[in-house]
């Protein structure tokens, strides 16, 4: 049971780790690093120098750094990968009758699966913008299916971990809310990103923050949306902080996380306006919101708990 | 609070391990960065003067100051040339609103492909100003200027000319060769483009 929790614990972060290298590939360039899948340039060790690439490919299309930086995200992928199959079999012994557990961690299993099969398609698909909005918002899915199981595998370790707190009336709903809205935040960003892309063969010379004034009617849902969400997190997290009585240490912590997300995340939307899309501060945007949506279903799920031990 | 210290480990060790995560990132982007910079000088163009289709002559001194593509065709190649053709159709639209990158073709079959002929050719692709220029010049020169000058064979012209693409920066510098017949290649083309730009602006 408590190798189980576990190893769903260590799964999860280590599907935000590979979330961070995923990004890291798509803000330095390197997506097409290894111009072939799964191989990189033929060799399931990337080249280290020019000789040893086949003699076929041509030299000026190889960049030593790029092509690791698109391999580390294949490697973690494939760790990660590994280390879900292995919570999941984990569940299927232990948890076979709580289908609570049981079903997110197959269908988590079976997802990464598919998106180390997607990824490929990403890079035969030579960056596709969709394809790469697929990619993208089924890690974040992941990331949501793990933080779930993990949770709730605590809860059967620690049936009254929420015994005795008191919440806000209706945060359960304002939480739903919330996380509703930022999931629809990541996949209208990931249309903003797709847009940015598409201009950017139109005007291929232009500077990023011409391409992201012309992303058009996308990034201004995208900002609306921005300023609702905002507006939600900061209501639960002060409502949290304020008026409930002896909370959980998850939603505490959790008040306290999605103001310090939620503040980053505007700090970086005023930041994008001033400077446009610098490699950091999109890598850093795609953390903070992929963190906040896993942080909402989190405490999404603790109110939901309180109210089952309340009942 | 009820249950401290299990679950979560705590915001402030979340913060402290994002913060070692933005350094690595940092670490990660600039290397990229700088690794995409470093693109090596192959050579540089010798001086030539050719006679451009429609009338004039074209040479070195008129690539200095742009960004060139540069490529060898002749129009009545049946193998490469049309693919080659259809990915310089695409530059040339799509760099529309600058003067500064220019594309250059060079015929390598100055016998059939008279200037009159090359200008056909140049209508037939669209082409209406100078930012796509086609060369005329004796095949000795054409050979020399593709051997010599931008390294690429030329044995047994027509057939025998290079498909590649080489990427010519504001200096008259070689700064890439690229295949002609694959979109990954042409995407890195087309970023290199783009960084050649900015670097002397």
């Amino acid at each position: 049971m408590r190798i189980t929790y576990r190893f769903a614990w260590i799964s999860t972060i280590a599907t935000y780790v590979v979330i961070f290298t995923g990004g890291l590939v798509r803000v330095s360039g390197a997506g097409l690093g290894c111009p072939d899948w799964p191989r990189c340039f033929g060799r399931w060790i990337p080249p280290l120098s020019q000789s040893q690439l086949p003699p076929s490919v041509d030299p000026s299309q190889f960049n030593f750094t790029l092509a690791w930086i698109e391999y580390a995200n294949r490697l973690c992928g494939l760790v990660l990968g590994i280390l879900i199959a292995t919570t999941a079999v984990l569940v299927i012994v232990n948890f076979a009758k709580r289908a609570r557990i049981l079903v997110p961690a197959i269908a988590a299993g079976l997802l990464v699966a598919f998106l180390g099969w997607q990824g490929g398609k990403v890079v035969t698909s030579e960056l596709d913008p969709t394809v790469v909005s697929v990619h993208a918002l089924l890690s974040v899915l992941l990331a949501s299916l793990m933080i779930f199981v993990t949770q709730h595998i605590h809860y059967v370790l620690h049936p009254d971990a929420e015994k005795g707190s008191i919440y806000p009336a209706r945060i359960r709903f304002w939480l739903s809310l919330a996380w509703g809205l930022s999931l629809a935040q990541v996949l209208v960003g990931t249309q903003v990103r797709g847009s940015i892309e598409i201009i950017s063969k139109i005007m291929p010379l232009a500077d990023d923050r011409v391409w992201l004034s012309n992303a058009g009617p996308v990034l201004y849902l995208h900002t609306i949306l921005g300023i609702l969400v905002i507006a939600a997190g900061t209501l639960i997290g002060l409502s949290i902080i304020l008026r409930s009585t002896s909370p959980s240490s998850l939603m505490w912590e959790g008040a306290w996380a999605i103001l310090l997300l939620l503040f980053l995340d505007i700090v970086l939307g005023f930041g994008f306006l001033l400077t446009g899309v610098p490699a950091l501060m999109e890598i850093l945007h795609l953390w903070v919101s992929s963190f906040l949506v896993g942080l909402l279903l989190m405490m999404r799920s603790g109110a939901i708990q309180k109210e089952r031990v309340a009942s | 609070m009820s249950d401290r210290g299990r679950f979560p480990k705590g915001l402030f060790t979340a913060v402290l391990s994002a913060l070692a995560l933005m350094v690595v990132a940092a670490i990660v982007v600039d290397r990229a960065e700088s690794s995409r910079e470093a693109l090596p000088v192959y050579g540089k163009v010798p001086d030539f003067a050719f006679t451009e289709c429609r009338g004039g002559i074209f040479g070195l001194k008129d690539m200095l100051g742009n960004v060139c593509v540069v490529d060898f065709i002749f129009t009545r190649c049946q193998g490469p040339c049309p693919i080659m053709a259809d990915k310089f159709r695409d530059l040339y639209r799509s760099y529309q609103g600058t003067g500064d990158i220019k594309l250059v073709s060079i015929s390598v079959d100055p016998d059939y492909d008279t200037p009159q002929v090359l200008r056909q050719y140049a209508s037939d692709q669209g082409v209406t100003d100078d930012r796509w220029v086609f060369l005329h010049a004796q095949k000795d020169d054409v050979v020399r200027l593709s051997e010599k000058g931008f390294m690429l064979p030329a044995d047994e012209l027509p057939a025998g000319h290079s498909s590649r693409f080489v990427l010519v920066d504001r200096k008259g510098q070689i700064r890439g060769y690229f295949c002609s017949d694959d979109d990954g290649c042409f995407n890195v083309l087309k970023a290199q483009i783009r960084q050649l730009y900015h670097e002397a602006s």
